[in-house]
């Protein structure tokens, strides 16, 4: 069992079952974060810090609420060039997946190319995206696509390359190139697309953001974090992680969601 | 009827089948001749190991024999599935878990063309048939084991194919849900009229279901011994409590003793 296999068995679906949640997965954390807010808003006003060092909690918070129209802009725009880094990233993975499986050699150099590439740290590669497409979108579009595919392609080769008896079942009925893929090779390898896609879209949203920090677009978080950062402005800054947070939150919660409607067939997305 | 022109459903002549493997070679078939007659019911029952699903698995063509003939329905295999001649009922339900009780039935149909209301209605016609009409819109695990199986025998009937071949297909099922479904795979056979070829290693399955049984031996898997069964059909509940029921379950036994006795 490979670690893809775990991570499609590990489902989002199965973590928390949704109905009779145990009190402590609620009460635990909320405590926790709340204690952990009241003491950095004592140790800030007790110490006396200088807000241009930490901002209190509640600085933060009230800044967020001011700028929150803005904020959600960034956000949107971040996220959208994040989509689209991962779609892009993951159509070329997927199809190319689908084109080499069953050529073992070409799989297995594709495979260990993309072991490469994953241990490669993305951000390095951003001066020669913005040598091909400036400082632009564009670019950070490309920095996720290049750090998405390599997962996507690891686990949707594996995906790809099971067998099972339902590939007797399809010969005995001779069924054709498009109705072995379609009914069968897919929806196979779905649940490894959908635990790839749980690394690679909170992924996505690091890249862009690192990526927008280095330049891109303008009206972007990452870019409005280091146009306040260098003006001081450090509450903006905190804001802006907040809105940062709640957007990585939030698409993690879209694909788990994703992640059960699809696979509510398979065995490991029931409650049992 | 003339018999010399007579088709056989199901024919092997001198099959013999080689696996090759780095650990060497093994002979799963061997001179393997056998004859079921259109509309006839055939168990092959063997010890594990003994080739009789490399037996089905060559008149389903999942399987090329190395040597010897084979034909269902006087075709070449190749040729019967390309004609929807036979259905499989596998040892697993092998339904696919992203579709539904109905899509998985109309899966083969699909294959061959039918417009989707032809093959909805068909598919539910044979889900009737199976007492799985209220299920349709179901999912595959929402299903017992057995029920699972049920629907796999519906799909391979949605074709309407005139021979069946099953591969131990209630071997993982409890004794009471196979004692049932072995009678409504008789009731099932007796509207069709279709030609079955079933392997099983129970006794009681073979001599209540078959009109003939072949036992087989292993390494190398060969036919031993062909017992008729003259038990009436139509068979039911009562069929079992017969003196002349218990008397075949005794020769097949003896018949098994003798075909393990040869291999150890």
């Amino acid at each position: 069992m490979t670690s893809e296999d775990v991570a499609v068995i590990k489902g989002a679906g199965s973590e928390s079952s949704g109905k009779n949640l145990p009190i402590g997965v609620v009460l635990t954390p909320t405590i926790f974060f709340a204690s952990f807010l009241t003491i950095w808003e004592l140790a800030v006003r007790l110490g006396d810090v200088q807000v241009l060092m930490l901002p209190a909690p509640s600085v933060i918070w009230s800044m967020f609420l001011e700028d929150f129209g803005l904020l959600v802009e960034l956000a949107v725009n971040t996220g959208i060039e994040a989509g689209k880094g991962v779609l892009l990233g993951s159509l070329i993975a997927i199809g190319l997946a689908g084109l080499v499986h069953g050529i073992g050699w070409l799989n297995q150099g594709l495979l260990s190319y993309s072991s490469t590439v994953k241990a490669l740290p993305v951000v390095a590669l951003y001066p020669v995206m913005t040598i091909f497409f400036g400082v632009t979108s564009k670019a950070v579009v490309a920095m996720v696509a290049v750090g998405v595919a390599p997962i996507m392609f690891t686990f949707a080769s594996r995906g790809f390359s099971g067998t099972s008896e339902h590939d007797d079942l399809m010969r005995s009925i001779s069924a054709n190139w498009r109705i072995r893929m379609t009914a069968l090779v897919l929806p196979r390898a779905l649940p490894y697309v959908m635990a790839g896609l749980r690394t690679a879209v909170p992924l996505s949203i690091i890249i862009s953001i690192i990526s927008e920090y280095f330049g891109g677009s303008v009206s972007t978080l990452g870019a409005y974090i280091r146009r306040e950062s260098t003006m001081l402005h450090t509450v903006q800054v905190w804001s802006a992680i907040v809105m940062a947070c709640l957007l990585g939150v939030l698409v993690f919660v879209a694909v788990s969601l994703l992640d059960r409607y699809f696979l509510r067939w398979h065995s490991s997305r029931r409650e049992t | 009827m003339a018999g010399e022109s007579e088709t056989l459903g199901l024919h092997a002549a001198k099959l013999g089948k080689r696996f090759s493997s780095k650990g060497g070679d093994v002979q799963a078939l061997e001179e393997v001749d056998l004859e079921v007659k259109q509309g006839g019911f055939m168990s092959i029952i063997g010890p594990s190991g003994c080739g009789k699903s490399t037996l089905l698995r060559a008149f389903s063509d999942l399987v090329e024999p190395s040597t010897g003939e084979i034909s269902v329905n006087g075709k070449m295999p190749a040729e019967a599935r390309a004609a929807r001649e036979f259905g499989v009922v596998f040892q697993s339900p092998n339904l696919l878990p992203w579709r539904t009780v109905l899509r998985n039935v109309t899966l083969p149909l699909q294959v061959m063309g039918v417009d989707r209301p032809t093959r909805n209605q068909t598919a539910l016609e044979m889900l009737e048939l199976v007492g799985l009409g209220s299920f349709a819109r179901h999912h595959p695990w929402q299903l017992s084991g057995g029920m699972q199986q049920r629907v796999a025998i519906a799909r391979a009937l949605s074709t309407n194919p005139s021979v069946l071949l099953m591969d131990e297909p209630f071997g993982a099922l409890d004794e009471i849900t196979r004692d049932r479904l072995n009678l409504e795979l008789m009731r099932i056979w007796g509207q069709l009229s279709a030609t079955i070829l079933f392997i099983t290693h129970s006794i009681t399955e073979a001599v209540f279901l078959s009109s003939q049984i072949a036992v087989m031996s292993s390494r190398p898997g060969r036919i031993t011994e062909l017992i008729n069964v003259d038990l009436p059909y139509p068979r039911n509940a009562e069929t079992r409590d017969m003196p002349e029921f218990y008397e075949l379950v005794i020769e097949v036994r003896r018949a098994l003793v003798e075909a393990s006795a040869i291999t150890s």
